[in-house]
């Protein structure tokens, strides 16, 4: 069995299990969470630290093996077709089922380098935010299944090759989001964030949906699997015409876009971060938005690349929508989680315009970003959940000196709001600064200029003031007596995002060396387009 | 990390360079992770660390050929020329050698007289990690062998400055000052990083060597890129307009001040400049000297009437950066590297020097409420006036010959730069020597004064081992007997005659009756940090409103009621299903949607 599918299944099994374990015994509860997606994280470790030496094409667990063996860049002349193509694609530790035949679909999953950093990442995150999940005080039975179909969910739909699966599961993973904010969240508004948050979710959804059953019934291949249908496009030419492409990456584009808080249809997310229980956040902000970019880059940039260019100047100018506009909103902001909130959504502006770039520079640097933006966010708002359960607000104003009271946290919070405005060692700034040499280099001259100024000043105007309120200054007096992270439990998940931020800030090649040739693969073959002049 | 070491030694030196930058980071991480609660491991572990590299930075002095290295830090591209290739390396050099030891040297001092300064401080280990990542970072920018490396070490420098400003973070002076320096050096480095795309963009490369090769490539982008790259040192160098950072600095601990804000960091800008000298026309040349010339009037003109010792102090480091920038935009950047060599021994010196005093008067800046110290603080008292001289450029101390290149470099150059150069060190002589009357000479106008006593040596031996160099640094370079010599030496005595006719023997400062208005402008520094805060205020701010408006009431408003309206319709009639359960939806819509794609392929 692949490692992929038990990352995949051992959540959903635990959630399963979950069902029939009784409500009262919470620590029995949290045990077996804890337990179903540490073991899975470990599974994602693992698949990433030894994917470079595994074997292309199907795998098993007995190959997350560091000792590095010659494997054959062509598969056995009598493999199935799915095999010679996974071998094409560059995917590794496959494997693949067949679910609805009549329409095509398949239980297909494979990581090439694009996928493989964000599974890591999403495993890390599920983590932590398990471990986040413990100022969840009543139906805790309840919240811990959700959060488990929501773990075995987005990276189920990470990893999965069959497009329908893909977004199933996506919708499997946020449903769990809707009904966590109803019934767990906090503050007067969290009925109408809860609304909210539906209302744009289902209809971004539901755009994709369209985009996607238009697809499948254009190109009349009779498959939702990703590789076949990108190798009946190669062989039979673009099957599509260049409006049908348009159409159809329009409607990716606004549908997923609405996902990831696109501008301007991102209203919805800081309202609904704030008003989401500190896992919910965690999980939505850092993996479950990244199914919508990935999905972009996945499936809309390979399939559809004519659309994708006759759209680029667009989403780049919607990109600086989210990185300047939204910015300037978060310099008014005076609760921490909605400074966060809008944050988080200007930092997708950068994952948006590397896409624009359209260039293996571009795609590379954004798949960077969600990585580092995915752990970032976590972080976040994880830090910002410590701080509302201790100190009973996460208004700034009635915070401050937190670095004097709470010195673990105050030195994360701090050392979060320094990635958050792209300081070199984390990861976000190798992403960052890759995406706008991209850009450039795509000729949005004008665009990221005003992008790198919303990055490097109007980012470090509101992180730093969010700092000199809440950490520096004389310590302020709370409703609640809050007090640090006082175990290395509490401080684990807080210390193993950090952690993972620095060393992929510090070696970017980690990640890039992986992403960088399956970049090259999404795009079509012209030297011309995506190699830089010496 | 001593494997590291071992290996250097045995790979005929070529990992020298690395063992050098690592080091304080080493020492830096350890504090972090392992000496959080002890004060003497830490500040051991900090100035090892830095002895180290000084010793290590020594041995390369033997090379005396240009070696080079590279690591890839980030690659893009599987093509023979990969598509975007980041790198982090070293190139070492007379320029890169010289700056190494200036930050080494000055530095290890600077960090043993912490030890003595900060011996009372709650947060010394915290200090010392500061302090460590500060000489990592700043080593990285001295060792830096292309343009993107320099960038990532330039924000790091960046981010320990906002650290060590804000050390006693708990008061809102320090805090402030440290968001201010950060946000303004960011300013800065929005253009730098423009001019390093542009550059990369044209010519696909950031090694210095390349770009060096072929840097007329950039054709009629030159003066932009080399303008845009120049922002970053006006930022880290506080050169005007973005020098309102700097004064306000001085709320850090003092050997911060002495190291970061006057040897090292404000250097880097001035190093930066050097290290891409070929790359400014002569259009960018004029505008990079006239900034200098006005940022070291302007700034020696708010001199004049500070009482706070460090600010003093502070403005004249402004003023002399302005002067080393002036000296690269009149094409020299060898006297700029001078000036900048000479300035880091002496200005840190009178930096130590005011820590020392500050200390032995409980914290008391203000030189006002000094005097006498003469005879209580003897070594301070001898070393600060060894520097003064230094600074105000009298024969045969080392700000003399080192000013005295720049002068004639200006004379030879533009002569109305040469003009403001003399005025400035008219300028220089006077407030140096007004502070010196008022500190330390005459009677003690305070309690604390009175009581002062000398400094231990942990602090003083390091204040005598930094006067050596400022006294016979010069002789390393060269004398032009000229006009602009003659120029220099009449410039200080004119400031110091000015000086003690106005400052000998008095209890308040005379200069506000004398020339009203002007004395207030100057204390007020000519109201940049107001005009500042207003245009922040109605163009950063204000827009900030408006779209914070426009997204609450508009997109956010409109865009949902609209919406809304529509779900309402489809709610009421999706209540026939009447069971208000999320799931079951959830559960309807897949299922439809099977139904519906059955239904159109069969």
């Amino acid at each position: 069995m692949s490692p992929l599918t038990l990352i995949f299944l051992v959540p959903l099994l635990t959630a399963l299990v979950l069902v029939f374990v009784p409500s009262r015994e919470v620590r029995t509860l949290r045990g077996l969470t804890f337990v179903g997606t540490g073991v899975p994280l470990l599974l994602a470790i693992l698949t990433f630290a030894t994917f470079d030496n595994a074997p292309l094409g199907p795998g098993t667990i007995a190959d997350l093996n560091l000792n590095s063996d010659s494997h054959p860049s062509e598969p056995p002349e009598d493999a199935p077709t799915a095999v010679f193509l996974e071998y094409e694609n560059g995917y590794k530790f496959t494997e693949h089922h067949d679910w609805m035949p009549t329409l095509g679909i398949s239980f297909h999953v494979g990581v090439d380098g694009i996928n493989v950093g964000l599974l890591l990442m999403g495993m890390l995150v599920a983590f932590a935010a398990v471990c986040c999940a413990r100022d969840i005080g009543r139906r805790v039975k309840e919240f811990h299944i959700l959060l488990l179909l929501m773990t075995g969910g987005i990276l189920g739909a990470f990893m999965s090759l069959d497009i329908f699966v893909m977004y199933f599961l996506h919708e499997l993973a946020l449903v769990p989001t809707f009904i966590m904010i109803g019934v767990w969240g906090h503050g007067q508004e969290k009925n109408y964030a809860a609304f909210k948050i539906t209302l744009y979710l289902s209809i971004g959804a539901l755009l994709a949906l369209a985009g996607l059953i238009l697809l499948y019934t254009q190109v009349g291949a009779h498959t939702f699997n990703l590789l076949e249908l990108r190798d009946h496009m190669d062989v039979g030419g673009s099957a599509l015409t260049l409006g049908m492409q348009e159409t159809i990456f329009g409607l990716f584009l606004f549908g997923l876009g609405i996902l990831v808080s696109l501008w301007p249809f991102h209203t919805w997310a800081p309202l609904g971060y704030a008003a989401a229980p500190t896992a919910t956040a965690m999980m939505h902000a850092g993996v479950i938005k990244k199914f919508g970019l990935y999905m972009l880059i996945r499936v809309a940039l390979p399939l559809l690349p004519e659309g994708a260019q006759q759209w680029a100047g667009l989403l780049a100018a919607l990109a600086l929508g989210n990185l300047l506009w939204c910015g300037l909103v978060a310099l008014r902001q005076k609760d921490f989680t909605l400074l966060l909130g809008n944050s988080s959504v200007a930092h997708m502006g950068f994952v948006f315009l590397g896409i624009a770039s359209v260039s293996v520079i571009g795609i590379t640097g954004a798949v960077l970003v969600m990585i580092a933006h995915g752990l970032l966010a976590a972080l976040t708002f994880g830090l910002a959940g410590w701080l509302r359960a201790q100190t009973g607000t996460t208004e700034m104003e009635k915070l401050g000196g937190l670095l004097q009271t709470m010195p673990f946290i105050g030195t994360a919070i701090l050392m979060a709001l320094l990635a958050g405005c792209g300081l070199p060692g984390f990861a976000n700034f190798a992403g960052e600064a890759t995406i706008f040499f991209a850009a450039w280099h795509a000729e949005f001259k004008v665009i990221t200029t005003i992008a790198v100024w919303a990055a490097l000043v109007i980012g470090a105007v509101y992180m730093l003031r969010a700092a000199r309120h809440i950490l520096h200054g004389p310590a302020v007096a709370t409703e609640l007596d809050g007090r640090d992270a006082p175990d290395w439990f509490t401080r684990l998940p807080y210390a193993l995002l950090l952690a993972a931020l620095l060393l992929f800030g510090f070696w970017p090649r980690l990640l890039s060396d992986k992403i960088s040739p399956a970049a090259e693969r999404l795009l079509p073959p012209d030297p011309q387009q995506n190699a830089q002049q010496p | 990390m001593f494997l590291l070491l071992a290996s250097a030694n045995s790979a005929n030196g070529i990992h020298t360079p690395y063992a050098v930058l690592l080091l304080p980071l080493f020492a830096a991480v350890t504090i972090a992770l392992f000496a959080r609660q002890h004060r003497s491991l830490s500040a051991a572990l900090s100035i090892g660390a830095i002895l180290v590299s000084f010793c290590l930075s020594l041995s390369l002095l033997t090379k005396g050929i240009t070696t080079e290295d590279n690591i890839t830090w980030l690659t893009i591209g599987s093509g023979p020329i990969p598509a975007l290739e980041l790198s982090i390396g070293y190139v070492l050099d007379k320029l890169s050698l010289q700056m190494l030891l200036v930050v080494t040297g000055v530095g290890s001092l600077i960090h043993i007289f912490s030890w003595g300064y900060m011996r009372e401080d709650k947060a010394v280990p915290r200090y010392f990690a500061c302090l460590s990542l500060f000489t990592f970072s700043m080593l990285g920018i001295v060792l830096a062998n292309n343009l993107f490396m320099m960038f990532i070490f330039w924000e790091l420098v960046g981010v320990s400055s906002y650290l060590l400003i804000g050390h006693w973070f708990h008061r809102d002076a320090a805090a402030d000052a440290a968001k201010k320096a950060f946000i303004t050096n960011r300013i800065g480095d929005f253009g730098f990083l423009l001019g390093i795309i542009i550059v990369w963009s044209a010519l696909g490369t950031f090694n210095f060597a390349f770009i060096e090769a072929k840097h007329s490539e950039l054709g009629t982008l030159a003066t932009l890129a080399g303008l845009l790259l120049f922002c970053g040192a006006v930022g880290k160098s506080a050169q005007f307009p973005l020098h309102v950072w700097l004064p306000d600095a001085m709320e850090g601990p003092t050997p911060v001040s002495a190291l970061i804000h006057a040897a090292t960091m404000v250097a880097a800008g001035v190093y930066m400049i050097c290290r891409l000298d070929f790359i400014f026309t002569t259009d960018a040349l004029t505008v990079i000297a006239w900034v200098g010339g006005i940022t070291s009037l302007l700034a020696a003109l708010m001199a004049i009437q500070q009482d706070d010792i460090k600010r003093i102090l502070a403005y004249s480091t402004l003023s002399q950066l302005g002067y080393m920038v002036m000296a690269v935009g009149c094409g020299g950047p060898d006297a700029a590297m001078f000036h900048l060599t000479t300035h880091a021994f002496f200005k840190a010196l009178l930096f130590l020097g005011a820590g020392s005093v500050i200390i032995a008067l409980h914290h008391e800046q203000n030189i006002w409420k000094m005097g006498g110290l003469r005879h209580r603080m003897p070594v301070t008292f001898w070393t600060f006036i060894l520097a003064t001289l230094a600074l105000c450029g009298v024969p045969p101390f080392s700000g003399f010959f080192s000013k005295d290149a720049i002068l004639e470099l200006a004379w030879s150059d533009n002569k109305a730069l040469f003009l403001l150069a003399t005025g400035v060190a008219v300028l220089t002589a006077f407030y140096m020597f007004r502070l010196f009357y008022v500190a330390f000479l005459g009677s003690s106008r305070s309690t604390a004064a009175d009581k002062a006593q000398e400094s231990p040596y942990v602090m003083t031996v390091p204040l005598m081992i930094l006067a050596v160099p400022s006294v016979i640094a010069g002789f390393f370079g060269e004398v032009h007997l000229g006009l602009a010599m003659i120029a220099g030496i009449v410039a200080s005595i004119a400031g110091f005659a000015l000086a003690r006719t106005f400052y000998r023997e008095t209890k308040t400062d005379p200069l506000p009756s004398r020339i009203g208005r002007t004395a207030e402008w100057c204390r007020d520094r000519f109201y940049f940090d107001e005009a500042y805060e207003a245009l922040n205020k109605y163009t950063q701010e204000l827009l900030a409103k408006v779209t914070d408006w426009l997204d609450c009431w508009i997109i956010a408003g409109l865009g949902v009621k609209g919406i809304a309206g529509v779900t309402h319709i489809t709610g009421s009639l999706l209540r026939l299903l009447q069971t208000g359960n999320l799931q079951t939806y959830a559960l309807l819509f897949v299922l439809g949607v099977l139904v519906l794609l059955y239904l159109t392929l069969t």
